[in-house]
C-alpha cells in the first residue's frame, strides 16, 4: 500500500510482471487505430477495419506463441535430445 | 512527331505537412484538413508513447543508457518528434540514476550508480520495460508512416467526393457564372 501511495505516474513503472501479456491487447489496438487512420481510403469504414485489424494481430500472436512452445517444447527435445 | 504531353498527375508533395507531422503526430492531417483521421492518429500514437511511459516509467526513453538496447531503442522512439527529447531530457536531468563514465583515453567504462536526491525513479525491468520500450518504438515507427503519408498525401475517396461536392455560392455570383457560360 505504501508503494502504491509512492507511484508517480509516467515516472515510476507499473507492477504488472505478472499480468504482462495482457499488456499486448492495447498494444494492438492503438497500433491498429493509428495504422487505419493513414490507411484506411474511407473513413466510414475506420472503426470496422481497425477492429479486423486488432483482432487479427491478437489471433497471430496467440497463434505464434502456441508455434513456438510446440517448437521448443516437443519438436527441439525430438530433434536434439539432451544427452543423459 | 512530338511526345504525347504527360496528362498523370503529378504526386502531391506537401513538406510543411511532413514537418509537423514529425513535430507533433497527426498534425501534419491537420493541416491538410483531415480532422478525424489527425484524431486517430495522435489518438493511436500520443496513446502508444504514453501508454509506454505509464507501463515502463520514465526509464524506458534513455538515450544514454549503459544498455546498447536501449539506446538504439531512442533512434525510432526520436521519431515521435520533440516529445521524445523532452522526455529524454527531463530523464537525464531529474531522473537519472546511473552516470556513465569513461576513462583518460575516453573509453566507456562501467556505470555507476548515481548518489541519492529527491527525485530519484525506481527502474523498471523485465517484461513490464520490455512492452515498455516496445509501445514507445511502435509509436516512433509508426509516426514515420504518418509522416511519409503527410508529405506524399494519397488521394482517397473522401478527398473526391470534397471535390464532387457542388461550391457554395451566393445566388448573385451563380447568375455571373451562368451568364458568363452562355
Amino acid at each position: 500500500m505504501i508503494h502504491l501511495l509512492a507511484y508517480r505516474p509516467l515516472i515510476d513503472p507499473l507492477d504488472l510482471h505478472h499480468v504482462w501479456f495482457l499488456l499486448l491487447l492495447p498494444l494492438a489496438l492503438l497500433v491498429s487505430i493509428a495504422y487505419k487512420a493513414v490507411r484506411v481510403d474511407d473513413m466510414k469504414h475506420f472503426w470496422p477495419a481497425t477492429l479486423w485489424m486488432t483482432a487479427q494481430v491478437i489471433v497471430g500472436m496467440v497463434a505464434l506463441g502456441f508455434a513456438f512452445y510446440v517448437v521448443i517444447e516437443w519438436l527441439v527435445p525430438i530433434i536434439a535430445p539432451t544427452p543423459m | 512527331m512530338t511526345p504525347p504531353a504527360d496528362t498523370s498527375d503529378p504526386t502531391p508533395f506537401d513538406p510543411i505537412a511532413g514537418v509537423l507531422a514529425l513535430i507533433l503526430p497527426g498534425a501534419g492531417h491537420l493541416i491538410q484538413r483531415k480532422y478525424k483521421r489527425a484524431a486517430c492518429i495522435a489518438l493511436g500514437i500520443l496513446g502508444l508513447y504514453f501508454g509506454g511511459l505509464l507501463i515502463g516509467g520514465i526509464s524506458v526513453v534513455d538515450r544514454q543508457s549503459p544498455r546498447s538496447e536501449t539506446r538504439i531503442s531512442f533512434i525510432a522512439q526520436a521519431l515521435v518528434g520533440p516529445i521524445a527529447f523532452a522526455t529524454n531530457a527531463i530523464h537525464q536531468s531529474q531522473f537519472k540514476t546511473t552516470v556513465n563514465r569513461t576513462d583518460d583515453r575516453g573509453r566507456p567504462l562501467p556505470p555507476v550508480i548515481a548518489p541519492p536526491g529527491k527525485n530519484r525513479m525506481d527502474l523498471s525491468l523485465g517484461k513490464v520495460n520490455e512492452i515498455g520500450v516496445l509501445y514507445t518504438v511502435i509509436a516512433g515507427m509508426l509516426n514515420f508512416i504518418v509522416f511519409l503519408d503527410a508529405l506524399l498525401p494519397t488521394h482517397r475517396r473522401e478527398d473526391e467526393e470534397k471535390d464532387a461536392e457542388p461550391v457554395r455560392t451566393t445566388g448573385a455570383l451563380d447568375a455571373v457564372l451562368k451568364k458568363g457560360a452562355s
